[in-house]
């Protein structure tokens, strides 16, 4: 067997490869169970590019086939709806995970230098997802994929000079049809392997300058850290366990939980649904994009704008936080801050949720007012963010300086 | 701690704000009802589906189709091929046929103005599910009903003390009272009203009634019973891999569990040299 390795490794270095990127791999020891979620989601990633395999073999890309062969999936094939049910489901769970790797990337500065690069390359995963998962979505064919997608699509539209001919081009007509379902399904299927390309490179540059901590501090390898194996690989696979757990509760006993019962109605272009709303992961977005109402012509093209925006902005979060101190934990105004935008994108969910003519109280407080506010407060938290740490506002508490 | 309190206080706080949220539908939630089948330890009531079978294909298959089904997967539910190959027939079928209705659809169109919706996913496709089904099957006025309206039509106007009748018997919005008015007068011009339905007005009259359908085993077959019973059987027919989905997720969640227990103390034995 040593000989085996030996011939291959004088070839190509696998086992140093090995040594030194998974099992000898130096890990901060003091790690806190949030930093279970990458791993976690790509945990997920897995299934859903496994799943999505066997999904695709029997799925058919046709405006009027689609509908129907979800259902053949579901009643037909073998464990087709443990497939197509642990595919949706982890959709739900893939935006858990990487929203809670983004907040806690955003709490404990994960995001500053030396790391700008790899939290950049986090945010392009983030975009390519959100699109996978949007054109996952418009597979089934229901009310809601149809709608969605024809809402989403036109807001292509409020690029100036441009954005007319564009969402044609996107749609393959002149409105969402069989020619959009069947490129979003080759979309659908190509992104995901892109995606795990682009986790390679982020992979890559974690390895290059290696992971943050909840201490914040640069660590001094030996002394502050651990090989990744064994103390990762089995903290690691516990978390997996647990999150199995919540996710497998999900997909057996209550799999329709997150889908819209709208979606189990074929797509029909001639009925609009009396309220379109998109996956719950979309919500806050959704809000932001529907609270720029005031700007008349305009408010389309500001709302894209806010949308876009409210995601791209985390690509220049590594210059707006001036802050001596990398983790929240020794920096009190930036944690309260933070809970703050937790708080709030959780409220912006729920407005995107809801009708945009709703109110609170019989109509004391309308629904958009709030969006408003909320949308005012979520942009905040990076100007705000940058003010205390820019003017010094904010003292660090001290930081220790080892772990 | 404190992250566990201000996730409580949010929970809470999202928990209370559907008492006070008001949005422009005013259509009423349907009552929920009791399903064998409902929760983790639930599983289908198979006698009430099997009579819910009979329902569907004497009264509901004169006009809708339940194409996702076929004739012969009604075996599930405990019918005889001899059985199956009866109940295809009152839609002149075969047993390998799908499940489809005896209207075709340009007929449908001539007689309802609409297409009536394909079954077999109707408890999944609305909000309130089962419930749902089963309140529009109950949700058309009953003749007391029927004759309050008549009463208050009777001099063409609407008292405060009758809006407030109107409201609990109908469940209606009464606070515009010409609208209440168009609503009633539309209801004595024959239009087909029901409590549950977004808007009031549907397409589909009155489809099950006390007594339509006589049961062999000797099932009451009161409206409420035999709406239930078709409910039951509908909600098989959205999905009838339920039971093999809630017995299998039994072993891999019991599975999971003991893993992650393993996975846990192998976790604290190679840690408590570092702790």
């Amino acid at each position: 067997m040593s000989k085996i390795m030996e011939w291959i490794d004088a070839r190509l270095p696998v086992t140093e490869l090995i040594k030194s990127q998974a099992t000898e791999y130096p890990t901060p020891k003091n790690l806190n169970y949030w930093w279970n979620f990458g791993s976690l989601a790509l945990m997920v990633l897995i299934i859903m590019i496994a799943t999505g395999l066997f999904l695709a073999m029997h799925y058919k890309p046709d405006a009027l086939l689609a509908f129907n062969s979800v259902e053949h999936i579901m009643r037909d094939v073998n464990y087709g709806w443990l497939l197509r049910y642990m595919h949706a489901n982890g959709a739900t769970f893939f935006f858990i995970a990487v929203y809670i790797h983004i907040l806690r990337g955003m709490y404990y500065g994960s995001y500053r230098a030396p790391r700008e690069i790899l939290w950049w390359i986090g945010i392009v995963i983030f975009f390519m997802l959100m699109g996978t998962a949007f054109m996952g979505y418009v597979l089934p064919w229901g009310q809601m994929s149809y709608w969605g997608a024809a809402v989403i699509t036109n807001l292509m539209s409020a690029i100036p000079v441009v954005g007319e001919d564009l969402v044609v081009w996107i749609w393959g007509g002149f409105s969402v049809a069989d020619p959009t379902l069947n490129r979003f399904f080759v979309l659908h299927f190509l992104l995901p392997l892109l995606v795990v390309g682009v986790v390679v490179v982020h992979l890559w540059a974690l390895h290059a300058v290696h992971s943050n901590n909840p201490v914040g501090i640069d660590v001094h390898e030996g002394k502050d850290t651990l090989p990744f194996h064994p103390y990762f690989t089995i903290k690691d696979l516990y978390g997996m366990g647990v999150f199995l757990i919540i996710y497998c509760y999900f997909v057996f006993f209550a799999p329709n939980a997150f889908l819209e019962a709208d979606n189990y109605i074929p797509a029909d272009p001639m009925k609009t649904p009396a309220h379109i709303v998109p996956e719950w992961y979309f919500l806050p977005f959704y809000a932001i994009l529907r609270s720029i109402d005031f700007l008349g012509a305009f408010s389309k093209l500001a709302g894209v704008i806010a949308m876009v925006a409210s995601i791209a902005i985390l690509f220049i979060l590594p210059f707006l936080d001036r802050s001596p101190v990398r983790s929240f934990r020794y920096r009190p105004l930036s944690k309260q801050l933070f809970w703050l935008f937790v708080v709030n994108a959780i409220i912006l969910g729920w407005v995107g949720y809801n009708p945009p003519d709703a109110s609170l109280f019989h109509g004391a407080i309308p629904l958009i007012l709030i969006g408003r506010t909320c949308t005012a407060i979520y942009f905040g938290y990076f100007v705000l963010l940058w003010l205390i740490t820019a003017l010094n506002i904010e003292k660090p508490r001290p930081v220790p300086k080892s772990l | 701690m404190r992250l566990i309190k201000t996730i409580m206080a949010v929970c809470f706080a999202v928990g209370m704000v559907p008492a006070v949220l008001h949005a422009s539908s005013g259509t009423p939630i349907p009552p929920a009802q009791k399903w064998s089948q409902d929760g983790i330890f639930g599983s289908l009531d198979k006698a009430a589906a099997k009579r819910g079978a009979q329902v569907a294909v004497e009264v509901c298959m004169a006009c809708h189709s339940i194409s996702l089904v076929k004739f012969d997967q009604l075996r599930q539910l405990g019918f005889t091929e001899a059985e199956v190959k009866s109940l295809a027939e009152v839609q002149g079928r075969t047993k390998t046929d799908r499940m489809n209705g005896a209207l075709d659809e340009t007929s449908a169109k001539d007689a309802f103005g609409v297409v009536p919706p394909d079954l077999s996913l109707i408890t999944k496709a609305r909000k309130g599910y089962e419930d749902y089904t089963y309140a529009i099957l109950n949700g058309y006025l009953s003749d007391a009903e029927r004759e309050l309206v008549n009463k208050v039509m009777a001099d063409g106007s609407v008292s405060d003390q009758e809006a407030l009748e109107l409201q609990s018997a109908l469940l209606i919005n009464t606070h515009d009272k010409d609208h209440v008015k168009a609503t009633l007068e539309r209801l004595i011009g024959g239009a087909s009203f029901n409590k549950y339905f977004p808007g009031n007005f549907l397409a589909m009259p009155q489809p099950l009634n006390n007594g339509q359908v006589s049961y062999t085993d000797g099932t009451e077959n009161s409206l409420k019973q035999l709406s239930h019973d078709v409910v039951t059987f509908l909600s098989w027919a959205a999905e009838p891999t339920v039971a093999e989905r809630k017995s299998l997720g039994f072993w891999v969640l019991g599975y999971l569990f003991i893993l992650t227990v393993l996975l846990y103390a192998v976790k604290r034995r190679i840690w408590a040299a570092v702790h």
